[in-house]
């Protein structure tokens, strides 16, 4: 078997451990990890923030920084990337390997047309640099090979860059996050390409990814990794959909996907990642598992086959994780004080934006321009209602939600609101780095009430009052964003606006944050509104979704009906952009036109299936009209069929 | 780019207008006279009232300034009080040695940086020694250097002149005035030899202190930018660090360093003016020096507005260079 070429791995892991030394402790990223990857398979590697899969990425390229102590075996074409010279990992990265990066912005010289840029990976040819390009579907070739990375679109960035990975036919090819910096739309097409790729030129992809439906997607076979150890691994079908190993369980149930019940709590897993300077001795996820016994917290499992090419490394008997994780799968809200569902009267509303229009003056000399952020935008926010906005990237989303928090002011139109509090994204730059928890939390308190109502706002959160004394660093990413709703609540405001706050945590960590916003909006009776570029949290979170493309909303109604029968074309094809197990996604041609020259008509019409002729004219304006019965199911389309 | 022209144009009057004010206003607060200066401490009253009334300072402080400004506009600088002549050919004949040795000192300063980055950012056996090379060149002033670098290579080994600009009586005296360039239009190359050895000495030593501060910043750049993701990127194509550094991270680290450049460049005027004293370089600082004693104040008010004048021209080719080195920017 083993000296058949066919089932010869390009690349085989034995045993690897990587343990680098930072700040005087040893961080073990890895800890005796065996993989090996076949010829032309697709091999998802799945794992949380910590879970050491970007450093087993790094270890094949022989890219690992810095100079870690290491044990075991990495080798690529019958070479040790842990041990060979400098020179010979180089020939083999030159050779045999291909990388592609998360952010395609800062992955590619910014300085460097990506013409030459190709170029350089393909032995300095700027035709076959030209015929890469046109490989990996970048439309006018030629023209763009004279381009600068900032001239190009987020998608056709990354497709430069996998036009370099694969320059010279590797064997193998580390995609590390390829489609995380990108739109969902855009996301869809990256991996139709990835897929298709394989197929042509028959590399073998590592494709590295915390989202295990982009996994499913498109891998052959996926490994879960979790706090540098090999979970599970096995055929796609075979993990996704009979997995065998509690964290892979646990991972699937807190995933939400657009099936997943709203009016109960998420499940999630307790607990956070153990620390990587001091795992404990036995099985690493055996403090978050709920089937843990004593024997777990005394050894180390290994991955072990529990059917044909499918390995676990959980020493209980598979029936028993199987039949636990279906008991376990979700738990109801606590029963709504009052009927909460329906949609409040007009009255009671909380926001109410009117015709809202935003531009910005960007660049200077020819790149001058103006940015359309807000084209004439309406709406409203009743008393205590959660409201998504939906979207991708310079669709306005977050400008409108920073006009509604007063951080910004609309050039026309009118805002009225009530008392705002704001929550960001990036927890971790949002929190003053040299203060204290506590004093971050109540500045804007009283002083004699402070230390009282700075403890009830962290239990709220789900916070032992010792963090108080903390500063914002030494806190974990799902404490940080507790903090930040703390610090937000302390003084219950009538609003909370939030900006994507889930999505720099992980899957199991989000869930806990949607949960416990959630919880915060019923106990102190707020309305939420909610920014997200994900259809799947905007469902789960909020009572209404408005849909936002290029400035403009373009479909708004009940969470469940715009999900559920989606109107609007766009708004189609984002619910179909979502990858899921077993739905085959249909990419959305083209991506976001600049908001900085938005096309005439509606905005969405070069990118429309069903656009007409009319659809490009520049006196057209579709405007939200109301369909079905009742004002609140809305559409911006012209088509028949849609309005 | 021709926006960009026509604004700093327009900051260049701006900027000259106001050093014009200013040096008027210091004349006037100033306990100099330069009247005295002039006659010296014996002339009758008459002989100073009428030299008050040829100089024009008799009149109204505004009138002064005005007459001084529209002079400025024709070319005219005003005639010293201590030449007797145009301050605009004193300047004619003093500037190009100047501008020569601050030529030199910025292309010392600028390869000296680059080497010094370079070699502190590469792992080699080197890097800490020259690490120490320049904390103690950014800490060492200007002048020790000259006089340490005059004892050593002058005095004791002999290799280098320490003085003048040349040692040659023959050489030739046009048409741009810089020795080294004249040499080779004048087909002297033993000239351009002699001048350049002589602009060794005092180049390095003005070339000092902005080379350790334009290293410091390109080293600092550099080291960040290795970090990079595009340079992650290069290095997965299976580059060697040179050419990750030469290929695609040094590009990149230009902006910082040019924007310090720009701003050595006015400190290394300052610093021209110390050194061509020690080294008797016959450029504008001996000129400076010696006018400022017997408020010569057509004088310093010319010299001060070139140097204005350059200032603004060099930070506007720093700003075209970045430019340049950087597409994202727009100009």
């Amino acid at each position: 078997m083993r000296d058949d070429p066919v089932t010869t791995p390009v690349a085989l892991i034995e045993d690897l451990a990587v343990t680098f030394r930072r700040g005087g402790r040893d961080i073990h990223a890895l800890r005796g990890v065996s993989l090996d990857i076949r010829p032309a398979e697709i091999l998802g590697l799945v794992g949380e923030s910590g879970s050491g899969k970007s450093v087993l990425g790094m270890s094949l390229l022989g890219l690992l920084p810095g100079t870690p102590q290491t044990r075991g075996r990495v080798l690529v074409h019958g070479e040790d990337m842990l041990v060979a010279p400098p020179a010979v990992r180089r020939r083999l990265r030159h050779e045999h390997l291909g990388a592609v990066f998360q952010d395609p912005m800062t992955s590619l010289n910014p300085t460097m047309r990506v013409g030459a840029q190709v170029a350089e990976a393909a032995d300095g040819s700027g035709a076959e640099a030209e015929r890469l390009l046109k490989a990996v579907g970048i439309p006018e070739a030629g023209r763009r090979m004279s381009a600068y990375p900032h001239e190009l679109s987020g998608g056709l960035r990354q497709r430069v860059m996998i036009a370099m990975a694969i320059a010279g036919k590797p064997s193998l090819v580390i995609a590390d996050e390829p489609t995380t910096a990108l739109d969902v739309t855009v996301q869809a097409q990256v991996l139709a390409l990835i897929r298709s790729l394989r197929d042509e030129i028959g590399c073998s992809f590592l494709l590295i990814t915390h989202d295990l439906g982009v996994a499913a997607q498109v891998a052959d076979r996926v490994a879960v990794m979790y706090a540098g150890r090999l979970a599970e691994c096995g055929p796609t079908d075979a993990v996704l959909q009979a997995a065998a190993h509690p964290y892979s369980l646990g991972l699937m149930t807190s995933r939400l996907t657009l099936e997943s019940p709203r009016d109960t709590r998420l499940a999630t897993l307790p607990g956070e990642v153990p620390s990587p300077a001091d795992p404990p001795p036995g099985c690493p996820f055996e403090p978050r598992c709920a089937l843990s016994t004593e024997a777990c917290t005394e050894t180390l499992p290994d991955a072990v086959e529990i059917a044909p090419d499918h390995l676990s490394a959980c020493i209980l008997p598979i029936s028993e994780v199987r039949s636990h994780s279906v008991e376990s799968r979700s738990v109801p809200h606590p029963p709504e004080p009052e009927s909460g569902k329906h949609l409040p009267l007009l009255d009671e509303s909380t926001v109410v934006v009117r015709r809202v229009e935003k531009t910005y003056r960007v660049g200077k000399g020819l790149a001058k321009g103006r940015l359309r952020a807000l084209r004439e935008v309406d709406l409203t926010v009743a008393a205590g209602e959660s409201v998504a906005i939906v979207g991708e990237s310079g669709s306005g989303k977050s400008t409108l939600l920073r006009i509604i928090g007063g951080l910004e002011r609309a050039d026309l139109g009118d805002v009225t609101h009530g008392r705002v509090q704001m929550v960001f994204q990036d927890c971790g730059a949002s929190l003053t780095p040299w203060l204290t928890v506590g004093e971050l939390i109540g500045e804007r308190l009283p002083r004699a009430a402070r230390k009282e109502e700075v403890e009830r706002a962290l239990e709220r959160v789900g916070l032992p009052a010792e963090v108080a004394g903390a500063k914002a660093g030494q806190l974990s990413g799902g404490q940080r964003q507790r903090v930040a709703l703390a610090r937000a609540t302390v003084i219950p405001p009538e609003i909370l606006l939030c900006d994507e706050p889930t999505s720099a945590l992980d899957v199991s960590l989000a869930a806990g944050v949607i949960n416990l916003i959630a919880g915060l909006r019923r106990d102190l009776h707020m309305a939420v509104v909610f920014v997200t570029h994900d259809l799947s949290v905007a469902r789960i979170v909020a009572d209404r979704i408005a849909v936002m493309y290029l400035g403009r909303i373009v479909e708004q109604g009940p969470a469940e009906d715009v999900v559920g029968s989606p109107r609007h074309p766009y708004t189609k094809a984002l619910v179909a952009a979502i990858p899921d197990f077993g739905v085959k996604p249909i990419p959305l041609e083209g991506e976001p036109a600049s908001p900085l020259n938005p096309p005439t008509g509606c905005a969405f019409h070069p990118r429309c299936p069903i656009a007409l002729p009319v659809c490009s004219d520049a006196d057209l304006d579709p405007r939200l009209i109301g369909i079905g019965s009742g004002a609140a199911r809305m559409v911006a389309c012209i088509h028949p069929e849609v309005a | 780019m021709l926006r960009l022209i026509a604004k700093r144009l327009a900051g260049m009057a701006a900027i000259i207008f106001a050093l014009t004010a200013v040096i008027f206003l210091l004349q006037k607060i100033s306990p100099l006279d330069p009247v005295h200066a002039m006659l010296g401490g014996n002339a009758s009253k008459a002989a100073i009232a009428q030299q008050r009334h040829a100089l024009g300072l008799d009149r109204p402080i505004l009138s002064q300034f005005w007459h001084y400004l529209g002079g400025l506009l024709h070319g005219d600088f005003g005639t010293s009080y201590r030449t007797r002549r145009p301050v605009g050919s004193d300047l004619g004949f003093f500037v190009p040695a100047t501008l020569e040795l601050a030529f030199y000192g910025l292309l010392f300063a600028i390869v000296l940086a680059v080497l010094l980055a370079f070699g502190t950012t590469l792992n080699w056996p080197g890097a800490r020694l020259l690490r120490v090379v320049l904390l103690a060149g950014a800490s060492t002033p200007a002048f020790l250097l000259a006089i340490g670098a005059i004892i050593i290579f002058y005095q004791h080994l002999g290799w280098l002149p320490a003085t003048g600009r040349t040692d040659l009586t023959n050489a030739p005296d046009g048409p741009t005035g810089l020795l080294t360039l004249d040499g080779l239009l004048n087909g002297r190359l033993d000239v351009t030899v002699d001048a350049f050895k002589h602009l060794i000495l005092p180049g390095l030593a003005v070339a000092a202190g902005p080379a350790v501060s334009i290293g410091r910043v390109l080293r600092s750049s550099l080291i960040g930018e290795m970090q990079s993701g595009y340079a992650k990127t290069a290095r997965a194509k299976g580059l060697t660090e040179g050419r990750v550094l030469r290929g695609h991270v040094l590009r990149n680290s230009l902006g910082p360093a040019l924007s310090m450049t720009g701003l050595q460049v006015g400190l290394m005027f300052a610093g021209v003016l110390v050194i061509e004293e020690i080294f008797s370089w016959p450029g504008i600082g001996q000129y400076t020096a010696q006018s400022i004693p017997v408020a010569d104040f057509p004088a310093i008010a010319g010299v001060t507005l070139l140097l204005g004048v350059g200032y603004v021209v060099i930070n506007t080719i720093v700003d075209i260079l970045q430019a340049i080195a950087d597409p994202r920017i727009n100009i």
